[in-house]
């Protein structure tokens, strides 16, 4: 049912969008939690608004026509690890909107400099075939490892993701019920580093791994967070592209939103949370529209959300404190975008790594890839550069408009401060990059080089104004700022200590790269809160870790 | 495997008239299905983060619809549409020294001043029309010209009583005399404007709204174009996407199915009937067929759509050489999108475009009205881009972020789009890709001339440069047939009940339960939502669709058999 809003819309020549409406609920932010927030409580029958900063929504699901003319990247999210699980696939029919996720077998290469090459792929038996050449400890190790870790995922936590946290004495209470939930408490004592030591013998095999591992923001060498590794190196051999580009994603979900009767109003963005006497009235945006609600979800970190939006003498005491010691990922990206007349073609002995979805170029051993992390974090693009390339339309040809032209992309972690700053060294970092490629390259050179564009840390802040210094997940991943600690352990499933302000985003637990998870337990918070129909149930592999370890 | 998908009607198309369409019909109840083949809807209205945090207008950049009925009936400002209204819309800038800000409808005194500064004899020309009109009378010409679907065929009008005349006399009796019907536009500038470079910047405004000057006939639809630019003086905040956004929204929640990346290969017909469409083999739909039950709306061009959608077997050969004979003259663009530190200060002067007041779109080198038809010779008559002299160069300048902050970072400007007028690439007389293999070349020219007329835009001042020639508007834009924004031209020979040719005048084709819905029916371009607006007519006709106490028809508007409406008898 259709709740009607802004009885008086503002006239010119034309009827505006109100100065002033009410909702129920106010949504800061068409990123990807935001739209999922936006998507299940619309569904609910609650009158929902989402208000996003930029003209399109999507946040990290963007696809932009960055090579213009005709050429589309997804600069922010290119692929997808959590298609298996996300709820919204379920829960909602996107498949209507014209939404498909291609799953590629071929996953992601590493290409040596002795031209020795794997491919990871999504049937194992062929990532082992793959290892086989190399190794055939390594090969039987993966097939033996991933038979734990495949369940590691599945069984606590993929379900984890879409359920609120638990204080840490209860986590490790809840895992010891089971051997795979020790060793999964085993794993997390361990840095990433040791544990891919502990299974695999061969060191281009170590380094492959120690990447996938840690390339979204895990340090390779700390401990704590290692449950996380089996989940990166799982999804890292279960990436999905979406088809059309990753927009789409945030496309289907705006309509689920329209269909329900809410709104997305964009190029609106928020510049303050109206909080009264400790209680949420609404928010005001950057044009002097005021939009009433007494449920407000803020996808955007603390340093935002307390540090700029809800006026000083409203922050309580322990939000202060979150927004104030908050710290940003601990690297950003940079990312080399090229349009070639031929598809880039490996120097290797597998031509089928040309097919990966991802390629890793740069690394031969575990000291290669722990002194490109280690100089990235001390502010420097050094020497021994190493990367992850992707032909954006082997599997999504849509992305080009130009019949015969391919668009493929080099990243690599940048740090945001770097010496000179950004704008004077793009020239000298794009050469950089294209040297690095090359290496392993056979075909980049200038005559097959059609068009280029190279993204910087601060392009990416100035894009998506929500990733602070080029934060692609709103904040780091280190121990103090995951599970119950993400954003602060005062914020229990999205709630904040502000009554009728939640917290959606990447910065609230579980986390980001549109694994999806904080928006769906924001959402689940809210409805709880507010007594409206709770319409979705959990997902059968949610339930059944609900049985197994929390009941 | 799924069922195919069934649908009371289809839409082949996700540009503004597709999307008008759609919510329009959703709105009427209908199931409704929008193929887009493109990744997001809006076609045309289309804004790019070509580099982040600035966003150019490779297509659309005004709004020239605010008459539509269409925003009190689809109630967009539910869906979010916005404005930003312009203090200034108009500039000129000559090579020989000459600056004059025109303001807007907003800020009639700083016209005014420029007037009586540079040519006080001009104070009570043209730009007095939408006065003497107002707002009411404006709107009801407006409507008349382009809200209004054309007449049956055979119905006898005299031209002047075709409903943009009836308007125009009711209002302008001192203005009115017979012969103005069959005037050209240059014709009324050459009679009243004294001012070379008002003329120029008249001309160029009138190409650059619909109908050339120099058409014959078309002299109201020229006035028209410019009163449609005055009539909204300004943009939907953010860019024309927005209100693509506010359509889209609409026809969502009213339940329309917006699919994109599903290009369509045919239109099935089946006893000369359209019974749905057939998608290509990539298309991201769970089924490749979709049925339509109660109609399929062609948002696309109508070459493609008769030649290449129906195909030649369904066609007889006197019509598919019509078809192919359509003009494509007349709106292919070479745009070029700017990103600079500092906006143009044209020969180093600030008084007269200071940033608060700064016009939107500066008409330079506006010196001639000759060089304007220079420029349209080049393009038409010897086929080929203009000749790099300044001569024949004259270019539409336009910002909007001097009123809108959403448009690019602090610290900077975007000049987007600049304009120049091309002929469509297929009629190039060196061959389609020609204009392509110039790129660099008339950019350089352009650039060059920019700073003769700016000291200031010098490389240092210009950060970026972003180019869409009209081979490139074709290819990002399949339905932008020739890189035309209004796809065919909008001549006498192609206009009202006329366009695109008049078997097709109404929006029906000879086969049954296909309408068309695209800028290549009347009145055109211009994201107006008029073409779906005068179609719900025909469709209300044919019982497709039934629409609620919201909907009122045309005042002008003749159903079949009926007779002409005329004011006052």
């Amino acid at each position: 049912m259709r709740t009607e809003y802004g009885a008086h819309p503002t006239e010119h020549i034309l009827d505006e969008f109100p100065e002033r409406t009410r909702f129920d609920v106010v949504v800061i932010g068409g990123g990807p939690n935001g739209l999922i927030s936006g998507a299940y409580l619309a569904r609910a029958g609650l009158s929902v608004a989402v208000v996003e900063r930029r003209q399109e929504i999507g946040g990290g699901l963007s696809t932009e026509e960055t090579l213009f003319p005709g050429h589309y990247t997804n600069p922010h999210a290119f692929y997808h690890m959590m298609t298996e699980y996300l709820p919204i696939l379920s829960d909602f029919d996107l498949a209507a909107h014209g939404l498909y996720f291609v799953r590629p077998n071929a996953q992601a290469a590493a290409v040596f400099s002795d031209s020795t090459s794997l491919v990871l792929c999504n049937h194992i038996e062929d990532s082992k075939d793959a290892i086989a050449k190399i190794s055939e400890a390594d090969a039987r190790a993966l097939g033996r490892v991933m038979r734990t870790w495949r369940k590691v995922v599945e069984e606590i936590i993929a379900p984890g993701t879409y359920l609120p946290s638990l204080p840490p004495i209860d986590m490790v209470e809840a895992l010891e019920r089971t051997p795979l939930g020790r060793e999964v408490l085993r794993l997390t004592e361990m840095s990433p580093l040791e544990i891919v030591s502990e299974v695999f013998t061969d060191d281009r095999v170590r380094a492959t791994m120690l990447y996938l591992a840690c390339m979204w923001g895990l340090d390779p060498t700390e401990s704590g967070l290692g449950f996380m590794v089996p989940l990166m190196i799982d999804r890292a051999m279960s990436k999905a592209q979406c088809y059309g580009g990753s927009h789409k994603l945030a496309g289907a979900l705006s309509r689920e939103i329209h269909r329900s009767g809410g709104i997305v109003l964009d190029n609106a963005e928020v510049t303050q949370i109206l909080v009264d006497n400790g209680q949420v009235r609404g928010v005001a945006c950057f044009d002097g529209r005021v939009i009433e609600s007494s449920v407000v979800l803020s996808s955007l970190a603390p340093p935002l959300t307390f540090g700029r939006l809800v006026a000083p003498d409203e922050v309580p005491a322990e939000m202060q404190e979150a927004a104030a010691y908050w710290e940003w990922d601990k690297w950003s990206f940079a990312t080399l975008s090229v349009v070639t007349d031929e598809a880039p073609h490996y120097r290797c002995d597998d031509p089928w790594v040309d097919d990966a979805l991802m390629v890793l170029v740069g690394l031969d051993d575990t000291e290669d890839v722990l002194s490109h992390f280690r100089e990235v974090a001390a502010g420097a693009m050094g020497d021994r550069l190493v990367g992850h390339a992707t032909v954006e339309t082997r599997y999504d040809p849509t992305l080009s408009r130009v019949p015969g032209h391919h668009v493929s992309f080099l990243q690599l972690h940048a740090p945001y401060d770097i010496e000179g700053g950004w704008d004077s060294r793009e020239e000298e970092i794009t050469a950089q990059l294209l040297a690095l490629w090359r290496e392993r390259c056979k075909n980049l050179d200038e005559a097959n080089i059609v068009m280029r564009s190279l993204e910087t840390p601060v392009d990416i802040e100035r894009r998506l104004a929500s990733m602070v210094r080029g934060s692609i997940k709103h904040g780091d991943y280190n121990p103090l700022q995951m599970g119950a600690f993400r954003p602060h352990d005062s914020c229990v499933a999205g709630r904040s200590p502000i009554q009728g302000l939640y917290l959606c985003g990447a910065s609230s637990y579980p986390g980001g790269l549109v694994i999806g998870g904080p928006g769906y337990i924001a959402a689940g918070s809210v409805v709880e809160d507010m007594g409206a129909r709770k319409w979705w149930e959990a997902p059968r592999f949610v339930r059944r870790y609900e049985e197994r370890y929390l009941s | 495997m799924v069922s195919d998908p069934r649908f009371d009607v289809v839409v082949i198309g996700g540009g503004h008239n597709g999307t008008t369409i759609a919510a329009y019909l959703a709105k009427c109840g209908l199931s409704t299905c929008v193929l887009e083949a493109r990744p997001e809807c809006g076609g045309g209205q289309e804004n790019t983060e070509v580099s982040p945090g600035f966003r150019i207008d490779p297509h659309a950049t005004y709004l020239y619809g605010g008459a539509a009925p269409g925003f009190e009936q689809l109630e967009l400002w539910k869906y979010g549409m916005r404005m930003v209204y312009y203090q200034s819309m108009a500039g000129i800038a000559t090579l020989d020294g000459q600056v004059a800000n025109m303001g807007s409808r907003w800020r009639p005194d700083i016209g005014e001043e420029s007037m009586r500064k540079n040519s006080p004899q001009d104070l009570e020309g043209p730009n007095r029309i939408f006065d003497q009109l107002g707002e009411a009378g404006t709107k009801e010409l407006l409507r008349a010209l382009f809200w209004t679907p054309p007449h049956p065929a055979g119905t006898e009008v005299e031209p002047r009583d075709l409903p943009w005349w009836q308007v125009f006399r009711k209002h302008m009796p001192n203005l009115w005399f017979d012969e103005l019907v069959d005037m050209s536009y240059l014709d009324f500038l050459d009679t009243f404007v004294h001012w070379e470079p008002l003329k120029a910047l008249n001309a160029m405004a009138a190409w650059y709204c619909g109908a050339h000057p120099a058409w014959d006939g078309m002299l109201l639809q020229s006035l028209g174009g410019i009163l449609l630019f005055t009539y909204a003086s300004g943009a939907p905040r953010g860019g024309m996407h927005t209100y693509a956004h506010a359509i889209i929204r609409c026809a969502l929640a009213h339940g329309a199915r917006m699919v994109t990346n599903a290009p369509v290969d045919e239109i099935i017909v089946r006893d000369g009937r359209a019974v749905g469409v057939r998608l290509a083999e990539d298309a991201a739909f769970p089924g490749k067929t979709v049925w339509a039950d109660k109609a399929v709306i062609s948002a696309i061009d109508v070459q493609h759509t008769m030649l290449g959608l129906i195909g030649r077997g369904h066609l007889d050969p006197s019509f598919i050489q019509r078809i192919s004979d359509i003009s494509l003259k007349g709106g292919s663009l070479f745009v070029m999108s700017v990103v600079c530190r500092e906006l143009p200060r044209y020969h180093g002067r600030d008084e007269a475009f200071p940033e608060e007041v700064y016009p939107s779109c500066v008409v330079a080198p506006a010196d001639s009205l000759e060089w304007v038809k220079r420029q349209t010779r080049d393009a038409y008559s010897y086929r080929r881009a203009p000749e790099l002299r300044p001569e024949h160069l004259t270019m539409m300048i336009c910002t909007h972020d001097p009123y809108d902050s959403t448009r690019c970072p602090d610290g900077y400007h975007v000049l987007s789009p600049i304009y120049l007028e091309m002929p469509p690439p297929i009629y190039d007389a060196s061959g389609e890709h020609q204009v392509n293999q110039q790129k660099e070349e008339i950019t350089s020219a352009a650039l060059a001339l920019l700073r003769q007329l700016a000291p200031n835009m010098t490389d240092g001042n210009i950060v970026e440069v972003f180019v869409n020639t009209p081979e490139d508007s074709e290819f990002r834009n399949t339905g932008m047939v020739g890189g035309n924004w209004y796809g065919i031209r909008q001549s006498d020979d192609q206009w009202f009940g006329n366009r695109p040719i008049p078997e097709l005048g109404r929006y029906r084709t000879p086969v049954d339960g296909l309408y068309l819905c695209n800028q290549t029916s009347h009145p055109g371009g211009l994201c107006l939502m008029a073409v779906p607006y005068n179609l719900m007519h025909v469709l209300i006709e044919d019982g497709v669709a039934e629409p609620g106490g919201w909907w009122y028809p045309a005042p002008y508007y003749v159903p079949p058999g009926g007779s002409p409406i005329r004011a006052g008898e």
